[in-house]
């Protein structure tokens, strides 16, 4: 009853507060309007030239014609009478891609196939086949789509998602959390308004979870729009569409919400103790940014590190980002994720019991 | 008289840091703020603990409040144990001090429903001593105006409002009028008054003789973290109470400063 009404408070502070509210949501709003206009000023300039080699027909062509020439770009169709040679243009930088359609393409039937070759190493190339796939996905009919690239070692959509998604994300959470959590431990603290509700007969350990939990949920209202700003202005900055993620499976997805998830209470716990500890929001942001810095480090170390043993799904959240890497680099790591998530949850549990101790302790909230 | 507040060889240290022991020119690591305090409270008298500035009175006053630990001894609060039944202590208590704070944001009538819930109080009952006691102190047309909207006397009143929330049986003031300006610690001074006529007890710390002389029933002079004395007001007093805690003190420290 006390956890539920302590909970209530941290949830009425949020939502009541329209300064917070936009704070909160700012930050994905401003990414995506940056990462837009970046995006809009490196590639406004260039008129691209695609030389695009064509096997097949398909009413798709004139669309993705279209909506090229409506970019302000140009497209020549060269009919494709020597693969070989086609790809050595490509791997050269001279062609563009090779787009293929099987026989009657356009009445969706049994066998339907759509076929796009590109470099994966060039802007040109990647751009294409972003615009591809999505005039091809936004048919909305049923065939399947063989993508391939001239360096089948690179696939760069997935490879930059999986390297540098993981690590943007626990950077989103980790602003996110710090946002409110400075604010309502730290700053309760500082204030003199923790010290009154310790006078209460509110246990401790409710003092901390009423603290955590409704904290964790705000953040990932915070977390999810950072994420979004990024993953809408992903298209327009990296010439990435998030149809690069269309390869994975319901599991992938609901395995990296999963330990998305996990990962917040236990950031909002990490920084709840450093802020119970600190004299102010001052000094515990000194604290926590360090920390920060350092995940965000480890986040994207770990990606450069395909060596890590099965030990790293067992450190808190760093454990989940690795597992996260693996899944978007194609992976399915059930029982590693499970782990990962469990260790966070651990973790988590850990950090509100050491909470509750520095609650009760005078040294820590009442000290000079 | 039926005791409610029993302090028991009460004692508590503290350890100086490097930088108090520089200021302070002693190489002592360790100081002791009471030591071995004992004293009784009676059911709705006004209690006083009177001494000089580190005497120990806001160390006793958090420990009675169990705010912070007793290194000795123990103290029972309406029959509780302040080491045993910390948040029993908790619910028969309202303590105030100028340390604690209401949230800035929040409304009196929130924050009233806020520490009602927290003390366990149910909500019909608090609905009623919301009414009451708003009605009672003038709160009721600031009631959905922000706290930090507030004048510093209403401040005040709400704060105080807020710490009896739960209707306790012993409330706790730690410097009532420190820091405030003649009209707001006359809204104080009165409001100790009105709770004396309610029944309830009240225990305060001070060092000011005029503040004992008017509100408090009996008073206990402690020195160096001891009791000196203790008794009636008119007792101890002796019709000059600033006369009579000197003579005190000097007996004591053997010097006035």
């Amino acid at each position: 009853m006390k956890l539920c009404s302590l909970m209530k408070k941290e949830f009425h502070r949020f939502f009541h507060d329209p300064r917070l509210i936009v704070t909160m949501l700012l930050p994905g709003i401003l990414i995506f309007l940056l990462y837009t206009f970046i995006g809009d000023i490196s590639h406004s300039d260039q008129k691209r030239a695609f030389k695009v080699y064509l096997s097949g027909e398909s009413a798709v062509v004139g669309v993705l014609e279209q909506q090229i020439v409506e970019a302000g770009d140009e497209v020549e169709w060269l009919p494709l009478d020597d693969e070989e040679a086609a790809r050595a243009e490509i791997e050269e930088g001279e062609a563009t891609a090779i787009l293929s359609f099987t026989e009657n393409f356009d009445l969706f039937g049994e066998g339907a196939r759509a076929g796009i070759v590109y470099d994966s190493g060039s802007e040109d190339g990647t751009y294409f086949y972003s615009l591809a796939s999505a005039v091809l996905i936004g048919v909305g009919m049923r065939f399947s789509i063989d993508v391939e690239t001239v360096k089948a070692d690179e696939t760069v959509g997935a490879e930059f998602l999986s390297m540098l998604l993981p690590m943007l994300i626990v950077c989103f959470i980790f602003s996110a959390c710090m946002s409110v959590t400075l604010e309502s431990v730290a700053g309760e603290k500082e204030r003199g308004t923790l010290a009154t509700i310790l006078v209460t007969s509110a246990k401790r350990r409710d003092i901390a979870l009423g603290k955590i939990l409704p904290l964790s949920c705000i953040s990932m209202i915070g977390a999810a729009s950072s994420f979004l700003g990024v993953a809408l202005s992903m298209p327009k900055l990296m010439g990435v569409s998030l149809g690069a993620l269309g390869g994975y499976s319901v599991w992938s997805y609901l395995l990296v919400l999963l330990l998305m998830i996990s990962i917040v209470p236990c950031i909002v716990a990490l920084i709840s103790t450093v802020s119970a500890l600190s004299r102010s929001v001052k000094e515990a942001s000194g604290y926590v940014s360090v920390l920060m810095i350092l995940f965000m480090v480890l986040s994207l170390v770990t990606g450069f590190l395909p060596a890590i043993g099965d030990w790293g799904y067992a450190v808190p959240v760093l454990g989940a980002v690795i597992a996260m890497q693996k899944i978007l680099a194609g992976g399915l790591l059930v029982w590693q994720s499970f782990l990962a998530v469990g260790v966070n949850l651990l973790f988590t549990a850990l950090l509100v019991f050491l909470m509750t101790k520095m609650l009760s302790s005078e040294r820590i909230m009442f000290g000079k | 008289m039926e005791e409610i507040v029993r302090a028991e060889g009460l004692r508590k240290t503290f350890t100086l840091s490097k930088k108090q022991q520089r200021i302070e020119r002693t190489g002592e690591t360790r100081r002791i703020a009471v030591n071995g305090l004992s004293f009784s409270a009676y059911r709705g008298e006004i209690y006083g603990l009177l001494g000089p500035n580190g005497a120990g009175k806001t160390t006793t006053l958090r420990m009675l409040s169990t705010l912070i630990k007793p290194d000795g001894g123990d103290a029972f609060l309406a029959g509780h144990s302040i080491g045993k039944e910390p948040e029993k202590v908790r619910d028969v208590i309202g303590f105030m001090t100028s340390e604690l704070k209401l949230e800035g944001f929040f409304t009196p009538d929130y924050l009233f429903d806020f520490f009602g819930a927290m003390h366990g109080v149910e909500k019909d009952v608090l609905a009623g001593r919301k009414k009451e006691l708003f009605a009672r102190f003038g709160i009721d047309r600031f009631a959905e105006v922000q706290v930090k909207n507030l004048s510093t006397g209403m401040l005040q009143k709400v704060s105080l409002v807020i710490s009896i929330v739960h209707d306790p049986e012993v409330i706790i003031f730690d410097e009532p009028t420190n820091g405030l300006d003649v009209l707001t610690a006359k809204v104080v001074t009165d409001f100790l008054l009105e709770l004396k006529t309610m029944g309830k007890s009240i225990l305060l710390s001070t060092h000011i003789f005029s503040l004992v002389e008017k509100l408090c029933d009996r008073v206990g002079i402690i020195i160096d973290g001891k009791l000196a004395a203790e008794g009636p007001l008119g007792e101890i007093a002796g019709g000059d109470l600033e006369k009579t805690f000197f003579g005190i003190y000097r007996s004591v420290k053997g010097e006035i400063v």
